[in-house]
């Protein structure tokens, strides 16, 4: 079973997002895994556990950074990984799809795993992307994958909790919603152990796409309200509660 | 006095149970020896000699349970006094007219009075042995204490389960019974003269059952016969203690408190490769090994373990029994391979494991130096590496702590932004030389419900013209959870961050808020090549009263105080006096807590618990420290605040929740020792708000 991972590098929201022009600041930002990558990644290494195989990693090293990210998945079970020596931040998912489904091509992969999205665009487009640059069917939304032989037992999330099951021939291209266990804890002496003995391989970016936006103007969230804190008894908090209901029409 | 039928039987008979005592302690000491190296002690005979000296007047058990220690100290003479009886009574039995009773009167040149002087003492403590031996046996099967016990939930070899320590006990104490009893009753039934002064018990019975030549004989062969099957005995049983606690003692830790062991020995034997951490019981170090075999079951750090008052399935004693039973099953019994299974199946549950505070609370009351805390970390620096599925909580706070340097999923540059809110500049320690590099930690740099009291310290320092700085988003965790949550490597990589940041910084002394950063960097970084005077605020802002650069205005009569002595503080760095000088000189009501000092009980927070996920149902140590203290202010009306004072900002957190979830707001208030010192010294407060958020 040779599974690819294509994983994306986002700014963290950890501290609040410096804004630079009409984009992020991206020289005071750190820059993060995608959550939903992390489970992809889980995803994949559950599948190899089950059924052996190889799970190689890839991702566009936006702001040569990606090798933390990278070493972590080395640490978690991947076996090879792999960066797309872009050193554009501003790179946009169109773009990056076109990246990785060029690097991705002559590995013969029968699964391809991406994040569903991202929290940066939330655009989910990297994965149904990869499939057609690779011709390849997609699958999003998946919770859970089963490979059994040429195809995989694929769980899909619809909203409102219903789920289906499909049965999917390889190769295909799957948006990972979740994977069925939360992704593994790496413990930090086997990524470091990783970053020292792993090599990374470099692909450079090949071929050119784009979404065709343009960003006009960036601006961090205007603070218009805030939170009203009512206190007092239970008795009193109910009466004023009421109050306020009645004042906005609600009752 | 023995025949030579007699003298024979007897020879071949302490033969072969110093042959069987021989082969038990070899098997031990094997055992022992297969444990990992344990960090390396210095000076052992001398620590032998202060072990024997600590044995010798009992200190270590009277930590706890004064009275069953004050038995224990009589049962403890009493054996030792028997050591000296039974070789007397060897000779006795050898020794043709070699008689004792009425001063030796039949021995040529007898000292007769220190024969009279032995004479008394081996009878008084024979009843001295038969009452406490009878108290034990009482308090375990009549009275059936429940300290004795263990929760359901504990895991337990089944050995433990079917009844193998009380049975154990009963051995013992029935030998003890019979042997003390045939050695009275011998003494006694050799007064063929009547009663012996110094004999007072041996004499009573005389009075009663006179002298006779054969009960001489059967009473002696009843007394050393028994020795002969119970010295062996004891090498395969709990009793064991007796020859292992002393020793255990002697070689118990030495490096301070607060520092743990290297996950993997620094002391590497030759062509040995050692994963970090214990999986099985001999990837343990050596010295704790021996714990089991120097544990008697007694129970006591079961009865301080906050977890196991929080009904987790943690019992410290039961890891040490379990251990004991599992070493017997595998090197005196038929069930070698049982010492590859995993600990987490043989010896502690996952659970458990998890479950564990690092308060030190069971370490410090031991009375034979036994660490099972220790044990818990070894056990989870292994299950870590190992991949065992930990709780989400503490895997978000580890990934955290990775990437951003702290466990709140905050980013670095958010770390300081407290003190660019202040009034007036605090100094960036890695840009300009401090005297004072004050290391603030997570909780303190990042809650919303403590950077009050923060801004309230960086407040005071400045006003008592304190020279200082703090390292804004230099700082990382110190890491003293991380370690004890058994994350060695992250634990390594935040030390290297710290180390890396302090490089930068020109200071004199490290302050810190939080006494679980206090620990680790004074504790733990001299390892690592940190070398620097660290000091917890409390001593800080106490210097500075002493000094006169800040004032006392106000004093605090109105209000009724206790002190919670955070363990990382108190026990494990003896931190009790400047808290309590603070709070003396604010001038308020001070009241002790029954559980103070080194006996303090943990708020539940420490060693990861703060980051758990799931929480358990169950009065939570906290809660049950809210009523102690609301107990120690007594009942009825006070027409003073009552306060609960806190120098620890987890604390803070821990029981400021607590009195709400135990309905006792209103009554009861808890507050960092800063606002009372701010209180009282006067502070001009900000415009802004400072109340600690509900």
């Amino acid at each position: 079973m040779n599974i690819v991972v294509a994983i994306k590098h986002i700014p963290s929201i950890a501290d609040d997002l410096p804004v630079k022009g009409n984009n992020v600041d991206f020289d005071s930002v750190d820059f993060v895994l995608n959550e939903w990558d992390e489970h992809s990644i889980e995803q994949a290494v559950l599948i190899k556990e089950a059924v052996g195989g190889t799970v190689t990693v890839i991702g566009v090293d936006l702001i040569g950074e990606l090798d933390n990210a990278l070493h972590l998945a080395l640490a978690k079970g991947a076996d090879k990984v792999v960066k797309i020596t872009a050193d554009d931040p501003a790179a946009d998912s169109h773009m990056q799809a076109k990246w990785l489904s060029e690097a991705i091509k002559g590995m013969g992969a029968d699964m391809v795993f991406a994040g569903v999205q991202a929290s940066n665009d939330l655009d989910g487009q990297i994965g149904p992307m990869i499939a057609a640059y690779l011709d390849m069917p997609y699958i999003g939304g998946v919770s859970s994958i089963e490979a059994n032989g040429d195809s995989a037992t694929v769980n899909k999330e619809f909203a409102g909790g219903a789920g289906a099951k499909y049965s999917v021939h390889m190769p295909f291209v799957a948006g990972v919603q979740s994977a069925p266990k939360p992704p593994r804890y790496a413990p930090v002496s086997k990524v470091r152990q990783m970053a020292q003995s792993a090599t990374v391989e470099k692909v450079a970016p090949s071929g050119d796409a784009s979404s065709g936006l343009a960003f006009k103007k960036m601006a961090p969230p205007v603070v218009t309200g805030h939170a009203e804190m009512i206190e007092g008894s239970s008795k009193e908090v109910a009466a004023k509660i009421v109050e306020l209901l009645k004042s906005k029409g609600l009752a | 006095m023995l025949t030579t039928i007699e003298k024979i039987i007897f020879i071949v008979l302490a033969i072969t149970a110093a042959g069987f005592t021989f082969h038990g302690f070899k098997v031990i000491i094997d055992s022992i020896r297969k444990g990992r190296p344990a960090p390396e002690l210095k000076d052992v005979p001398g620590s032998l000699v202060k072990a024997a000296i600590a044995v010798l007047f009992q200190q270590t058990i009277f930590k706890a349970r004064k009275v069953l220690s004050a038995i224990h100290m009589g049962l403890f003479f009493g054996l030792i006094t028997y050591a000296v009886v039974n070789l007397v009574d060897v000779l006795e039995g050898l020794v043709p007219g070699f008689e004792l009773v009425y001063g030796g009167v039949h021995l040529p040149n007898a000292p007769t009075g220190l024969i009279n002087a032995f004479n008394l003492i081996a009878d008084v403590m024979s009843g001295f042995l038969l009452i406490a031996i009878t108290t034990f046996l009482v308090r375990r099967f009549i009275v059936k204490d429940k300290a004795l016990t263990f929760r359901d939930n504990v895991l337990l070899n089944p050995k433990v389960k079917a009844g193998g320590q009380a049975r154990d006990s009963l051995t013992v104490g029935v030998f003890v019974i019979m042997h003390v009893g045939a050695r009275l009753m011998s003494q006694a039934f050799r007064l063929t003269e009547g009663a012996d002064p110094f004999m007072p018990i041996a004499s009573f019975l005389n009075s009663i059952f006179g002298a006779s030549e054969t009960g001489v004989h059967v009473a002696w062969w009843i007394s050393l016969g028994w020795v002969m099957f119970i010295i062996p005995y004891l090498s395969r049983s709990k009793h064991t203690h007796f020859f292992m606690s002393p020793v255990n003692l002697g070689l118990a830790k030495q490096n301070p408190r607060g520092q743990l062991d290297p996950a993997i020995p620094l002391k590497v034997i030759e062509g040995q490769k050692y994963d970090p951490g214990a999986k099985v019981i001999y990837d343990l170090a050596w010295t704790r090994v021996m714990d089991a075999y120097a544990c008697v079951q007694c129970n006591r750090c079961q009865d301080v373990c906050p977890a196991n008052f929080y009904q987790r399935p943690l019992s410290p004693s039961a890891l040490e029994v379990n251990k004991r039973y599992l070493l017997k099953e595998a090197t005196f019994g038929s069930h070698p391979e049982k010492l590859l299974l995993p600990l987490t199946e043989t010896v502690i549950s996952p659970e458990a494991v998890w479950s564990c505070t690092t308060c030190y609370a069971c370490v410090r009351v031991c009375p034979v130096g036994n660490e099972p805390m220790a044990d818990i970390v070894d056990i989870r620096r292994r299950m870590l590496i190992d991949g065992y599925e930990i709780d989400s909580g503490v895997q978000n706070a580890l990934q955290s702590l990775a990437t951003n340097g702290n466990w709140m999923s905050k980013g670095k540059r958010l770390r300081g932004r407290w003190a660019k809110e202040m009034e007036f500049p605090v100094k960036n320690a890695t840009e300009e030389p401090v005297e004072h590099l004050w290391f603030v930690g997570d909780t303190a740099s990042f809650d919303e419900r403590v950077i009050p009291n923060t801004k309230m310290v960086a407040r005071l320092f400045n006003q008592g013209g304190l020279d200082f700085g703090i390292m804004y988003q230099n700082e990382s965790n110190s890491g003293n959870d991380v370690r004890r949550v058994g994350e060695e490597g992250l634990f390594e990589q935040l030390v290297e961050q710290n180390m890396a940041a302090f490089g930068k910084a020109q200071f004199k002394q490290i302050v810190t808020t939080d006494p679980h950063s206090f620990n680790t960097l004074k504790n733990e970084y001299p390892q690592f090549g940190g070398t620097f005077e660290v000091k917890h605020y409390t001593v800080t802002l106490l210097k500075l009263i002493e000094e006169g650069k800040l004032t006392i205005k106000n004093k605090l009569s109105n209000y009724k105080v206790t002190f919670h002595d955070p363990c990382y503080l108190g026990r494990y760095n003896g931190g009790f006096t400047a808290p309590r000088k603070l709070l003396e000189l604010l001038g308020v009501e001070f009241v002790e807590m029954p559980r103070n000092c080194e006996n303090s009980f943990c708020c539940g927070a420490g060693g990861g618990q703060i980051w758990m996920g799931k929480v358990a149902p169950g009065e939570r140590p906290a809660e049950n420290r809210i009523k102690e203290a609301l107990t120690t202010f007594g009942e009825g009306a006070n027409a003073k605040t009552q306060l609960f004072i806190v120098t620890c900002p987890k604390d803070m957190v821990m029981y400021s929740d607590a009195v709400k979830t135990t309905g006792n707001e209103g009554k009861i208030e808890v507050r960092d020792i800063i606002q009372l010192v701010a209180e009282a010294v006067g502070v001009e407060m900000p415009l802004e708000a400072e109340a600690v958020a509900a």
